[in-house]
């Protein structure tokens, strides 16, 4: 029996994007690479939108963090697909370039300045999570017990 | 008289040839609105599919709590099998049965008209086609990821029999025993068996409400180049849900394939040759 296509490409190591949340098993992770990102690790981000992109597969936040150092440092954050984010009351104009955040992110196991969405602080007080890796009964049902202020370490 | 008679009977044979396709396949006429009405009045009286959407609450891989009776072929593959250590969904390609039931993050939907239940399988963006006209199978059906489904009602339960997949739809064939696994593997695909389905494998799913807001899908597989017997695989469950934000949304997938790039650390979006060979 042959490998099939798909499996020979998900050996390559590359981050691999997904169409779907897994959701359920309890330890339901998200649909992103899993090796990629820590899960077990909230960073906090404070920094300036630079772009929000809003499209399938996956959503992608970029943000531009002044470090203490004075350096800027642009980071690549990969949300959701819009379909189930707007299940959790997201919607596409909630960001904009220039917009001042607060971004909750797992990030890469290997240092690099990219990470996964868990939550956005906007500056009007609204808050948004990324549904990704919840449960098919919390997909469907919609967020609860929302944080108010950002849980991660933050980074400087 | 010889090269009448030809004549006849090559009349009689070309008659017989054009007449048998009308006969075996009659060209579908419309029905009479009576008809039709009464058709719609049948199924108001079927379980009721149809409100809002089903989300699934199973986890996305199959368990195989019973260990398949494997064919030769099949065991030598799974000797030398390497778990993905990702995602299979690059890409956004085309998943196919039966792994497109299995994708929970987004939910389905039922429609139905007289003849035919759509299934909008919103993870996919694909609509499966269940004809409930009393249909057998084509005798040749094309390759398709959806296959082609026909089904019908045993008392409360939709049986859908689904056959005609391409080569390359989605196939979980197994799972590897967790002994073998990494200790505190967060992938929910640890364990995973892909491999190749048959050309002929077909699927029976049998759907069921087992209240109104859950729905039981129950799956058996019969391919034998991989399973000696048919496997049945335990039923998966699906939430009814019939808020605003459980209604179904588009799913368009093959215009932002995003590529990330493990040198630089920057992300791209639209790189389709990139995309494409990896």
């Amino acid at each position: 029996m042959k490998q099939p296509a798909l499996t020979r490409s998900v050996n390559l190591k590359i981050l691999i994007v997904v169409i779907a949340a897994f959701c359920c098993s309890s330890a339901a992770y998200a649909h992103h690479s899993f090796a990629l990102f820590d899960r077990g690790k909230l960073t906090t981000l404070n920094g300036t939108v630079r772009e929000w992109k809003w499209a399938n597969p996956h959503t992608w936040l970029t943000v531009v963090v002044r470090k203490a150092n004075g350096a800027d440092e642009e980071w690549a954050l990969v949300g959701s697909s819009p379909n189930m984010m707007v299940r959790w009351g997201w919607n596409a104009a909630d960001i904009k370039a220039g917009d001042k955040v607060m971004v909750d992110i797992h990030p890469a196991r290997d240092g690099k300045t990219i990470g996964q969405l868990q939550t956005v602080f906007l500056p009007g007080g609204k808050v948004l999570a990324d549904p990704a890796g919840q449960p098919g009964e919390a997909l469907a049902g919609g967020p609860t017990n929302l944080p108010t202020k950002p849980q991660g370490e933050l980074y400087k | 008289m010889a090269r009448l008679l030809c004549g006849c009977v090559c009349s009689l044979v070309a008659l017989i040839l054009t007449a048998q396709p009308r006969d075996a396949r009659a060209a579908p006429a419309p029905q009479s609105k009576e008809v039709q009405a009464q058709a719609w009045r049948a199924i108001a009286s079927l379980p009721d599919l149809w409100q809002g959407t089903w989300q699934s609450v199973s986890p996305i891989a199959d368990d195989f709590p019973t260990p398949p009776d494997y064919t030769p072929s099949a065991l030598d593959y799974i000797k030398t099998y390497k778990p993905v250590e990702d995602s299979p969904f690059a890409n956004c390609k085309p998943l196919g049965l039966p792994f497109l039931m299995n994708i929970g993050g987004m939910p389905m939907k039922f429609f139905q008209s007289p003849g035919m239940i759509a299934l909008y399988v919103e993870s996919s963006g694909m609509t499966r086609f269940i004809h409930t006209d009393g249909r057998q199978h084509s005798e040749r059906p094309n390759p398709t990821y959806l296959g082609e489904s026909i089904g019908h009602w045993e008392g409360d339960t939709l049986v859908v029999d689904s056959t005609g997949f391409a080569p390359d739809t989605l196939f979980q064939m197994g799972k590897l025993d967790p002994k073998t696994l990494a200790q505190g593997d967060p992938s929910p695909l640890s364990g995973v068996i892909f491999g190749q389905h048959g050309p002929n494998l077909r699927l029976v799913e049998r759907m069921r409400l087992a209240d109104f807001n859950t729905l039981e899908i129950q799956t058996t597989i019969y391919d034998d180049t991989v399973f000696k017997r048919p496997y049945s695989l335990p039923a998966r469950k699906y939430i009814r849900g019939i808020d605003r934000r459980n209604e179904p949304q588009e799913w368009a997938c093959t215009d932002n394939r995003d590529y990330f790039d493990q040198a630089t650390g920057k992300v791209e979006y639209n790189v389709k040759d990139k995309a494409q060979s990896r």
